[in-house]
């Protein structure tokens, strides 16, 4: 085959740009530190990528979502701590007063009088809020759940509609863990709750020994139900404390997926490069010694 | 019985063919570089005695020397055709890989500044909103807001780059339609040229090539291939219609619609011939223009306009189910709209150009799911809330559209880079072989060079010769009577 210097040239010229075009491809993908840049670099990588990065996004949501949720559900814990033990003391107080009927009237009006004091406070307890949500008002918009004055429940009740309406923080992609508890589920139903109880008590206290011992009762009923609620509340906790776990490992699991797909293996990217780049000069050096002499460096 | 200065003519000849073969090796060598040359080379032909003798001829004649009239291109058609069609694929290749390259730049992806991203950001703020349903607090609800106009705004942007990629490609269809007529028309003018030349006898070598470089120069923007014709001309043929028969070229111009928004009705972008009319299926960087006009980018942006329809129909349809924080029903208030303000929006309407953020204040998101009839007063719940997260986790939802879109494109763009890499080395490969066939190669010059030299110095020898020949004959012969 005839060879002509023009044709050498473009097939030299060929060669190498795409060497030249192959370390520039590495020499981005170094300095990037990433592997895919536009999606024809690997569809099924860019696939991926989305795919992890909307899981990550989603993730860090949960993340919030979780500590929101632990936060709102130890705040009810406490709560719930504080009330038990301020019924235990209205218990001792209502103990005493029933036991010792011949107590004075003095007397028998301080304990009435603490008694009042106690059912305020658990108001206020039952009343406690967070971000300014009240902690047992349900989905209510209101900031109370319970009215100051009346002691009636003005939060929204646990299910309407047929529907159950808890407050729900969404800790996975399948997984939703209810945060809150309502008044009426805490602290029994409108018209016989705990306040109820309490205020009868002060009264009974001071007018009406006998029905002491019926309020003792209800008291304990109403204990029940307290504590009932407070290892619903701790076993959801539990729920919410795994669950953040589990998103803890997810995040990273997300990441590292991440940088597999998306991100160089450095050691490779620079051997690679360095491999290319000993093609690239061999191949100047090459054309440079090709395209160089002619009969004419030859001839006298 | 040759005459006394015969050899005298014949030494005459062999110097003039030397001088001429040295003439175009000159020539050779000044044109090493000059594209769409092709190496000329003289015609040596041995100059014969009488070709009818007469009855009683007794002449043995040894011809009369040497005849270097001819100086010939040496090419090869075939050749030069394959080059037409493989440099006229190589070209519309280039065209739709950086079109894809370009539409891939609109994309933006994978990043942090896609449509993905913007979507994500979305779904969280729903989320963060389902925590913070605090009527009091409108932060979550704005921040939501704001995401969404981000991404109503991101579409628009990468749908507008889109469009400008359109109008830009089509402009240069104008600008290379253009081209392709002063091409034609300075083919049609060489051919003339030509056809006088060759009439009167006169060389054409230096006319052809130049033709033949314009015609390469058409087969790269339309596809074009050349026929031989009469007188040394061409025809140039586009498509099965003749663009330029012998003398007189035919015009292109750009047809059809001159706005993405007016494709799909009949009327797409294509070239017609001027006069006639007649629209060409064009190859080359035109068809490849053609391609990315009528198929690629509308391609595109018809999925983006989809995705911004299906996001508009689910977004407003959770929004339908809910309640604000007033308490009322989400349905009078669509979340987002085709820019116009009317409700209900009709999706059909909506592009990814005109998708609008609608509701502007933080308490009309409906995020709320229980009736306020049901409770009595505006609920507090969430739930429409995790009901809008939920879209991000259904299995054909706007994401997945949206990876589907973009593992598409991505697959495509490879394709066409891998396509086009292929076809520069055939299309390389195909040139080199003209080039050897037609290029100059300067050792082969230098060796005719050589010869020529030698050629030239060894008839000059001869006329010597027979000089001294006729010398002694003339001074010294006759001397006896005096």
């Amino acid at each position: 085959m005839r060879i002509t210097h023009r044709a050498v040239t473009q097939t030299a010229l060929l060669g190498l740009n795409s060497n030249l075009s192959a370390v520039t491809k590495l020499q981005q993908q170094l300095t990037s530190g990433k592997l895919i840049s536009t999606p024809s670099d690997s569809p099924t990588g860019t696939n991926k990528a989305l795919q992890i990065r909307q899981d990550q996004a989603a993730v860090e949501q949960f993340a919030r979502n979780i500590s929101d949720g632990q936060s709102w559900l130890d705040a009810t814990d406490t709560a719930l701590t504080t009330v038990i033990n301020q019924v235990h003391r209205v218990r001792e107080l209502t103990g005493r007063a029933a036991n010792e009927g011949t107590m004075s009237a003095a007397s028998r009006e301080a304990i009435a009088v603490e008694v009042d004091a106690l059912r305020d406070s658990l108001l206020g307890v039952a009343n406690s809020t967070i971000n300014g949500r009240p902690l047992f008002g349900g989905v209510t918009t209101g900031s109370v759940a319970y009215d100051r004055d009346s002691g009636d429940y003005v939060g929204a009740p646990p299910t309407a509609g047929g529907a159950d309406l808890g407050i729900t923080r969404r800790v996975s992609n399948a997984d939703q863990v209810r945060i809150d508890i309502t008044g009426v589920e805490a602290f029994g139903p409108q018209g016989a709750d705990l306040f109820d109880v309490v205020d009868g008590i002060a009264d009974h206290v001071r007018n009406d020994y006998s029905a002491l011992a019926g309020d003792l009762e209800a008291l304990d009923v109403a204990l029940d139900r307290l504590l009932s609620a407070t290892s619903s509340i701790g076993a959801r906790s539990a729920r919410m404390e795994s669950a953040g776990q589990v998103n803890l490992d997810m995040q990273l699991t997300l990441a590292s997926q991440l940088v597999d797909v998306e991100d160089i293996d450095l050691a490779r990217t620079i051997m690679d490069l360095n491999q290319s780049e000993v093609g690239y000069k061999a191949a100047l050096q090459a054309t440079a010694q090709v395209i160089q002499p002619t009969l004419v460096d030859f001839l006298r | 019985m040759s005459s006394t200065f015969g050899g005298l003519n014949t030494a005459r000849t062999a110097l003039w063919a030397s001088q001429r073969g040295l003439d175009v090796t000159g020539q050779n060598i000044a044109n090493v570089n000059t594209d769409g040359y092709s190496r000329q080379r003289v015609e040596l032909r041995a100059m014969g005695g009488t070709a009818v003798p007469a009855i009683h001829s007794v002449s043995s004649p040894v011809g009369n020397g040497v005849d270097a009239d001819q100086v010939i291109r040496i090419r090869d058609v075939f050749l030069e055709r394959r080059g037409q069609v493989e440099s006229a694929k190589a070209a519309e290749l280039t065209v739709g890989d950086e079109a894809l390259a370009q539409v891939e730049a609109a994309f933006r992806e994978p990043g942090e500044t896609g449509i993905q991203n913007m979507l994500a950001k979305v779904w969280t703020g729903f989320s963060a909103v389902a925590n913070a349903t605090d009527p009091q607090d409108p932060a979550a609800r704005r921040q939501v807001l704001e995401r969404l106009d981000i991404l109503a705004n991101g579409m628009q942007t990468t749908r507008a780059t889109l469009d400008q990629q359109w109008l830009q490609t089509r402009d240069n269809l104008e600008a290379l339609a253009a081209e392709v007529n002063s091409t034609a028309s300075s083919i049609a003018d060489l051919n003339t040229q030509i056809r006088q030349a060759t009439r009167s006898g006169l060389p054409t070598n230096e006319l052809s090539d130049r033709r033949d470089l314009l015609v390469g120069q058409l087969a790269q923007r339309v596809g074009a291939t050349s026929v031989a014709a009469e007188d040394g001309m061409v025809d140039v043929i586009v498509a099965g219609t003749t663009l330029v028969a012998s003398g007189s070229a035919l015009g292109v111009r750009v047809a059809g619609a001159d706005s993405p928004d007016d494709l799909g009705a009949g009327d797409d972008p294509r070239l017609v011939t001027v006069p006639g009319g007649t629209s060409l299926a064009v190859g080359g960087t035109a068809g490849g223009q053609l391609s990315v006009l009528t198929s690629t980018v509308p391609r595109y942006r018809d999925s983006l306009d989809q995705l911004a329809r299906d996001l508009v129909t689910k977004l407003n349809a959770v929004q339908a189910q809910g309640y604000d924080s007033s308490g009322a029903k989400g349905d009078l208030q669509p979340l987002l709209d085709d820019g116009s303000g009317t409700v209900p929006v009709d999706p059909a309407t909506v592009t990814a150009g005109n998708i609008r953020l609608r509701v502007t204040t933080p308490e009309l998101l409906a995020v709320a799911r229980t009736s306020p009839g049901d409770l009595g007063a505006a609920s507090a719940d969430g739930r429409n809330a995790e009901a809008f997260f939920d879209l991000s986790l259904e299995a054909g939802g706007v994401d997945a559209t949206y990876r589907a879109l973009v593992v598409g494109l991505g697959v495509e763009a490879s394709v066409a880079s891998r396509d086009l890499e292929v076809q520069t080395v055939i299309a390389t490969q195909v040139d080199s072989a003209r080039q050897s066939v037609s290029g100059v190669n300067l050792d082969e010059e230098m060796t005719n060079m050589l010869s020529f030299q030698h050629a030239y110095s060894a008839a000059a020898r001869m006329v010597t010769a027979i000089d001294e020949a006729l010398d002694t004959l003339i001074s010294r012969t006759g001397l006896v009577g005096r």
